[in-house]
């Protein structure tokens, strides 16, 4: 790729940011949710499993142990399912004392022939007398007929997933149903039923996998490496499109640990009374006082010409204090205390502490508010761009849709990225940091905010020319139709004539595609940064080099807008 | 009775043996109308609160018998940690842990034994649990009372 050369010139990129971008990657989650090896290599650390799969799983398993403990299909998968499919454990304490195992589960001795009557008996369901070969049991001798058999499985299946460990009717009598019976007596229905609860229990009772919890999706997800701590945080993308946390299943939430998303989510439900007015979708513009409505996702607004105030959403500030950095670092993301600090008695000190405390709170939640539903729009937005839209804009820019990838990759980094700035605003609202610390929380949090909102502002206003056929310049400085509805005012942004007359040239398509490439990558880049440092528990050592760093590779590229 | 001319052997030979060889302390027969419906009596077994007392109870085989357990419940008031006040029973085999291969007998048996041994740590009436576990004492004189009360008419 020409341009976008310069994205990766700096030093600081690791080669792979951009190729992976360029190639295309199958596993591409936006972010990098591989493990790294203590050698450095990566691997998904688990796998999706449709049910084809997880049966496909289960049948691998029980050959395997039919296979290295001599036994019938029905007695391995017993056995699995007794030491709840981990393979390893039943091998120790197989070969430690098989005795004991088939005591344990409830299996016949080894040598066992009990299955098979040898005279005529009674049933002891229903009383009545049978030839042997209508008589059936559990391989321990108890006899019942085929008939009561039947009753009793089908109960046994009816009454839930027990079934999978029914024991012979005679009360006391420990000796498991073995499955070949089920097969041989139980009703179509019933066997569906039966088969259904198998499948189930290879995720139900394996606590190395578990369902999506996502409503409706019928995925399972199987960790490939060790089950993280209580607390630790796991990030799952199902197939379905929901992203959980593997460890306490709410919404995945890396690089916060579980405990501190667990309080914010129930402080931010106990305040939500109070707190209605901040979802608010519209704030007075800053400079003219007309109400702007929100209806994009990214923090970056424009109000309705003739005004066409730049400014941020979240603090009401001017935009350029934030794209140009004046002076100090940007610094909407933090909370300054100190803002109204002056000279107070105790009372009025109290009474200020008091409203800190909630103006503290009001600051985080806002932020953490705004980022959830940004990730939403953004998440409605993928979702269109690669049911519908990726198709437009290949006929109107003639080009095939497996070269427009990176337009998708763009959504589906901003989605990622929203999610995780997101948290960080739990984060930073109960991490107890030194101030070093929090001032270096406070840089990456800023950096990849600002870096994120420039990306999804490109993604959203910069792609829409492109999708019309429509090349000619327009007359109107904003577009016909938008300018009239004041919930689209935010998209009436730069003088567009100056940019439109390039609309639909290969050249300017081309430049908005390495501008898009080297936003992904940058954003990636210090989303990346954040997270890792994060989960390096912002080790203050080597804080100076990252935010080196991070200026550098900002300072080297036009990526700004 | 048409319903009854259905009425699986099972039930059938298990009603003559009740009635031919009925258990020490419980009979148990079923109504004219209806032979699925039991008109069960047990005796307060003896060293227990309720020796001394007579106490009917009513069983019912449903459909689906014996694959489900019978339902049974105390007609006559008693006072009992795993007995509520509308006479239902906390026992497990007529609960999850009932089996075909056990009878109204085995049941009936058990209910006995129930008599004998409260359990209040499994308790069904939280109530006289709770009184059984702080004062036995008492609540063995309120059980005697209730029992000359309410179990010798
Ligand atoms: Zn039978
Ligand atoms: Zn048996
Ligand atoms: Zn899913
Ligand atoms: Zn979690
Ligand atoms: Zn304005
Ligand atoms: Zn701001």
């Amino acid at each position: 790729m020409n341009s976008d050369d310069d994205y990766y010139s700096d030093n600081d990129y690791d080669g792979s940011v951009g190729s992976d971008d360029e190639s295309g990657s199958e596993d591409d989650y936006g972010f990098d949710l591989t493990t790294v090896e203590e050698d450095g290599t990566r691997r998904p650390p688990y796998t999706v499993l449709s049910e084809e799969d997880i049966l496909s799983e289960q049948r691998e398993a029980i050959d395997g142990v039919v296979s290295v403990l001599s036994v019938d299909t029905s007695t391995a998968t017993t056995l699995l399912r007794f030491f709840k499919w981990s393979v390893s454990r039943l091998h120790d304490d197989w070969f430690q004392d098989e005795a004991r195992v088939r005591a344990k589960v409830g299996l016949p001795p080894s040598s066992s022939n009990e299955g098979v009557a040898k005279a005529s008996t009674t049933c002891q369901i229903c009383f009545d007398e049978y030839a042997p070969d209508k008589l059936r049991s559990a391989s321990c001798g108890h006899f019942f007929c085929q008939e009561c058999w039947q009753g009793y499985l089908k109960t046994g299946i009816n009454d839930g997933p027990g079934c999978l460990s029914m024991r012979c009717p005679l009360p006391d009598c420990n000796s498991l149903v073995p499955e070949t019976l089920i097969e041989e007596l139980v009703e179509a229905d019933e066997l569906a039923k039966y088969k259904r609860f198998h499948l189930r229990s290879y995720v139900e009772d394996n606590h190395k996998v578990k369902w999506c919890p996502a409503p409706g999706c019928c995925f399972a997800v199987e960790l490939k490496s060790a089950v993280p701590a209580a607390n630790e945080p796991l990030d799952i993308g199902c197939k379905c499109g929901t992203s959980f946390c593997w460890s306490c299943d709410q919404e995945a939430h890396r690089p916060v640990d579980c405990e501190t998303v667990k309080k914010w989510v129930l402080k931010n439900s106990a305040e939500s009374e109070n707190m209605n007015w901040i979802l608010a979708n519209s704030k007075p513009c800053p400079k003219c006082k007309r109400p702007i409505e929100k209806n994009q996702g990214c923090m970056h607004m424009t109000c309705t010409p003739p005004c066409r105030f730049e400014f941020c959403w979240l603090c009401l500030a001017p935009w350029s204090e934030h794209g140009e950095r004046t002076g100090g670092f940007y610094s909407c993301n933090r909370y300054d205390a100190n803002k109204n600090a002056g000279e107070y008695d105790e009372t009025e000190k109290r009474r200020e502490n008091a409203r800190n405390s909630l103006e503290r709170y009001m600051h985080y939640y806002e932020r953490w508010a705004a980022h959830e539903k940004a990730r939403v729009k953004a998440q409605e937005d993928l979702k269109e761009m690669s049911d519908d839209k990726l198709k437009r804009l290949s006929e109107c820019q003639s080009t095939p849709v497996s070269q427009l990838k990176f337009v998708t990759d763009a959504w589906t980094q901003i989605v990622e990225c929203r999610r995780v700035i997101k948290w960080t605003y739990g984060y930073g609202f109960y991490a107890e940091l030194s101030q070093d610390r929090r001032n270096f929380f406070e840089f990456m949090q800023g950096e990849a905010e600002l870096s994120l909102d420039n990306l999804h502002r490109a993604a959203e206003l910069e792609l829409a020319p492109f999708l019309s056929l429509d090349t000619t310049p327009t007359s109107s400085p904003v577009p016909a139709g938008l300018a009239a509805s004041p919930s689209t005012a935010s998209y009436a942004t730069s003088p567009a004539g100056s940019v439109s007359s390039l609309y639909g040239t290969t050249a300017a398509f081309d430049d908005f595609r390495s501008k898009l490439t080297g936003l992904t990558a940058i954003t990636k880049h210090f989303f990346d940064t954040l997270v890792c440092q994060l989960e390096k528990g912002l080790d203050s050592s080597d804080n100076t080099q990252v935010i080196e760093a991070m200026v550098r590779s900002k300072t080297s590229e036009k990526w700004k807008i | 009775m048409a319903a009854n001319s259905q009425l699986p052997r099972r039930i059938i030979k298990e009603t003559q043996r009740l009635l031919s060889e009925p258990a020490p302390g419980i009979s148990a027969s079923p109504s004219e109308d209806n032979l699925r419906y039991f008109n069960v009596m047990i005796l307060g077994p003896t060293q227990s609160p309720y020796e001394g007392g007579v106490y009917k109870l009513e069983l019912f085989l449903p459909e689906e018998y014996p694959m489900a357990a019978p339902k049974v419940r105390f007609l006559t008031k008693i006072y009992h940690p795993n007995i509520d006040k509308l006479g239902r029973i906390c026992l497990d085999i007529l609960k999850d842990k009932w089996s075909p291969a056990l009878q109204i007998r085995t049941v009936l048996l058990s209910i006995q034994a129930l008599l004998s041994a409260p359990n209040p740590d499994d308790p069904l009436a939280e109530d006289i649990a709770k009184q059984w576990k702080e004062d036995e004492a008492k609540a063995v004189a309120t059980a005697k009372e209730w029992t000359r009360q309410y179990a010798q008419g």
